[in-house]
């Protein structure tokens, strides 16, 4: 696969594909740095820490029933959900890689509301366990 | 929900028939009996949520009342600008905002003023924008 389009993202949460609500979608993998820098060093030195990623999303809220975005996310509140990522919507392959992960869903926006725009939601979530595959 | 724009149209007919009174196109007519509303055409934004969820919609409908010098026509108008009430506009196109399910939801969004003419004679009419998602 090429260079591709950002609009077929599949986001799964659990066993529920909520693709359909999402705006945008942004993983953010980051491992902090660790400062080894020694009396013979002439520069700072690191060497990699804990991951410390994250996973933004914008989603139009929705209500309608216990699989609705707004039940999985507000149910959880407190505790983990395990989250999917995969870049084009359909299989997954070597060039269509999955990005599972166990989110801790600390924070949610029930209401987040304007009057001239749908419902929405923006959250970030930390990453407590990441795991890319090549095959589903 | 990928929208299909003839059951949008269809649905906003529907909503502005339930105003008394009010004749309604969802295909632009050769001649118009007064008052009337016409939905117009989709302009159609792609892509407002992953997988083909979503599209976003702008729809203008065209309100015609009457000649710009009858105090009628005048007057209906009042009624049909008002934002609530059994001939305002927006009420009744927000009284069902799915449209009978071919869309998620939907908004009027502006009405500007404006005239028209026809048969030859200036009109009174008004340009609402709907905000169509779905």
């Amino acid at each position: 696969m090429a260079i591709f389009m950002g609009n077929q993202v599949a986001v799964i949460v659990g066993t529920t594909t909520i693709s359909t609500f999402v705006s945008s979608v942004a993983l953010n993998r980051e491992v902090e740095a660790v400062e080894i820098t020694s009396m013979t060093n002439t520069s700072r030195n690191y060497i990699g820490g804990l991951e410390a990623s994250s996973l933004s999303l914008e989603l139009f809220n929705d209500f309608d029933g216990a699989t609705s975005v707004n039940a999985l996310f507000e149910n959880a509140l407190g505790t983990k959900l395990n989250i999917k990522l995969i870049p084009v919507t359909g299989t997954v392959t070597a060039s269509n890689p999955s990005y599972s992960m166990s989110c801790y869903i600390g924070s949610w926006q029930p209401i987040s509301a304007t009057p001239d725009s749908p419902s929405t939601a923006s959250v970030t979530f930390p990453v407590t366990a990441l795991l890319k595959s090549t095959s589903a | 929900m990928s929208m299909v724009p003839s059951n949008v149209r269809n649905g906003l007919k529907t909503n502005l028939t339930t105003i008394t009174g009010l004749r309604c196109f969802d295909i632009i007519p050769d001649s118009v009996p007064l008052p009337a509303a016409v939905v117009g055409q989709l302009d159609l934004v792609f892509d407002t949520s992953m997988a083909r969820g979503l599209d976003t919609a702008e729809i203008e409908i065209l309100l015609i009342v009457g000649r710009m010098s009858e105090r009628a026509g005048q007057n209906k108008l009042d009624g049909y600008l008002a934002g609530s009430g059994s001939s305002s506009i927006k009420a009744a196109i927000e009284a069902d905002k799915t449209l009978g399910g071919a869309c998620s939801t939907l908004r009027v969004t502006t009405a500007t003023a404006g005239t028209i003419t026809n048969a030859g004679a200036d009109m009174l009419a008004y340009r609402y924008q709907v905000e169509v998602i779905g």
